[in-house]
């Protein structure tokens, strides 16, 4: 039979993958120094903008300032000298992150299956929605004297905000995929013999994996706020409490190397996450690779 | 093979403005019959392969398949959607291998069957290929060889090539002959191609607008096997007119945008 003599085949465009993925590597690049331009010059200006060091009479350091503040933060002694910050920074960092880290891996682990239950089930939706949709106004900043008085100062009460952040986009999000799953996928399994749960596993969560993902990301953001919110007041680590404590000794230059931090682990993070979406979704990148 | 018996079926739509979308239809469908339903967009059709297929309800009447009261939907009715509704996340093969495996039924069987229907449809080669990386005529045949796997009772389809351009259509028709030429399924066919109806069926129900009755059904007896070459003898011709002038009569207004 030679049906598909006929028919046009995305497939059969592989031979120039490899000179594609090249040139794709050139546009990256290009891109990348595209992007560089606008904040390299605003950091020129910053610098040229300064008198001995620093710009409005004294209160916000120049970059080069800032620069060999966050160096020492990073890589000077231990408890030498008159800086408190010295050599700190990756416990910093490491503090943070693990935070970010426990808090997502419980929002992920109750908001997934929370949301495809919403989304799937009339009565589990009837049951919970309501009262989700009651607690979601209040901003998870609302909710820190809650944390401290519910588990004081600690880690925990960290770990519970960022939790609770990340668990409102990431459900929300499940729920939007699990409740438009398409009509039609769910016929035709029916037709093909699968029960209730062989639909939900595997039509109901595989078509909610792209919201799910866009969830994930957004809950990411929140993340990061929710850690710098906690520890600056309900822990006493962390880039939250360099951040806030370096602003009560006047040490301007650490607040934005530290400023500087967050936004470098944010956008490392969202980086990891889309690459693990493109592995996990890739049978939807084959498509808008065309 | 199948016998499929539906009496004074009927189908309204509950709501505000109740939609009645079908009209106390009765039709029977004999073992290895094709049957096309054949209507403009939007005249009941759909309902009534659906109500077969398992996934709607019915307000009144009666739906027999093989005797037996239809239930809810399984893989004694293959079904073949108009946009294929393949899974995007599974590669071709699995997307074929799904209902045996939903059924329980062993690998090495359902492996070979697999591989037999993909060579049928003309597939062999894309077995691993996402449906995203095929053209809408490859997933038809996707969706096709998914159902003939499960070896259905029934075949339902509900204008599987109306989204396809018109040479892919063609190619899909002639496949579709060599198929039930092959297995001799009973098949429900919903169009709204006069062409399509003629070419493929063994009869054709011309289906009059909402609600939806068989305003007439025409024995189509040109010999088999059939071709696309079929499409232009004056035999085919004479029954393409036939049915043009039932649907002028069913169909005041929209006689002309179905063909």
């Amino acid at each position: 039979m030679t049906h598909g003599a006929h028919e046009a085949v995305t497939t059969s465009a592989r031979p120039s993958a490899y000179g594609l993925a090249a040139f794709r590597g050139g546009l990256h690049l290009r891109k990348l120094a595209a992007g560089a331009v606008l904040p390299l010059l605003v950091i020129l200006l910053w610098q040229l903008a300064g008198t001995g060091g620093s710009l409005f009479g004294g209160v916000l350091p120049t970059p080069d300032r800032v620069a060999s503040a966050w160096y020492t933060w990073a890589f000077g002694n231990r408890g030498m000298g008159m800086n408190p910050y010295s050599g700190s920074w990756f416990d910093s960092v490491v503090f943070s992150t693990t935070r970010v880290l426990q808090g997502f891996a419980v929002a992920l682990l109750v908001g997934i299956p929370t949301g495809i239950m919403i989304g799937w089930n009339r009565l589990v939706a009837g049951a919970v929605d309501p009262a989700l949709q009651m607690l979601r106004p209040i901003p998870i900043t609302a909710w820190l004297p809650f944390a401290i008085a519910v588990f004081g100062i600690s880690s925990i009460g960290a770990v519970f905000l960022i939790a609770l952040g990340v668990f409102y986009p990431v459900v929300i999000n499940t729920t939007q995929g699990a409740r438009h799953v398409e009509r039609n996928l769910v016929r035709a399994a029916q037709m093909m013999g699968a029960s209730r749960l062989d639909i939900l596993l595997r039509v109901v969560i595989p078509a909610s994996l792209p919201s799910i993902f866009t969830g994930v990301r957004i809950g990411l953001g929140t993340g990061w706020t929710a850690v710098i919110v906690a520890e600056m007041i309900a822990v006493k680590s962390g880039l939250g409490y360099v951040l806030w404590d370096a602003y009560y000794l006047g040490r301007m230059d650490v607040v934005i190397a530290d400023m500087a931090t967050i936004g470098i682990m944010g956008l490392l993070s969202d980086q990891l996450i889309l690459m693990i979406e493109r592995y996990a979704l890739s049978w939807r990148l084959v498509n808008s690779n065309r | 093979m199948a016998r499929i018996e539906i009496s004074s079926l009927a189908k309204v739509y509950p709501g505000p403005k109740p939609v009645n979308a079908l009209d106390h239809v009765s039709l029977d469908v004999a073992e290895g019959e094709f049957i096309a339903l054949l209507g403009p967009s939007g005249c009941g059709k759909s309902t009534l392969l659906n109500i077969l297929a398992g996934f709607e309800s019915k307000t009144e009447g009666e739906v027999r398949f093989d005797g037996q009261p239809v239930g809810k939907a399984g893989p004694d009715r293959g079904v073949v959607f108009q946009e294929a509704a393949l899974f995007p996340w599974l590669t071709v093969f699995d997307n074929v291998t799904f209902g045996p495996r939903m059924q329980g039924v062993a690998k090495p069987v359902y492996e070979k069957i697999a591989h037999d229907m993909l060579a049928l449809v003309g597939l062999r080669d894309f077995a691993h290929a996402y449906p995203s990386q095929l053209s809408g005529g490859m997933r038809q045949r996707v969706g096709i060889a998914r159902v003939l796997v499960m070896k259905p009772r029934a075949l339902l389809m509900d204008e599987p090539f109306g989204a396809l351009d018109a040479q892919t259509r063609l190619s899909m028709q002639e496949l579709l002959l060599e198929v039930w030429q092959r297995l001799k399924t009973t098949v429900v066919f919903v169009t709204h191609d006069i062409d399509e109806a003629v070419l493929l069926a063994d009869r054709v129900c011309i289906m009059s607008a909402r609600p939806a009755r068989i305003a007439r059904q025409i024995n189509i007896d040109l010999p088999r096997p059939r071709s696309i070459d079929d499409l232009t003898t004056p035999a085919f011709i004479r029954y393409k007119a036939e049915i043009m002038q039932v649907m002028r009569d069913a169909h005041p207004a929209k006689a002309i945008a179905a063909e």
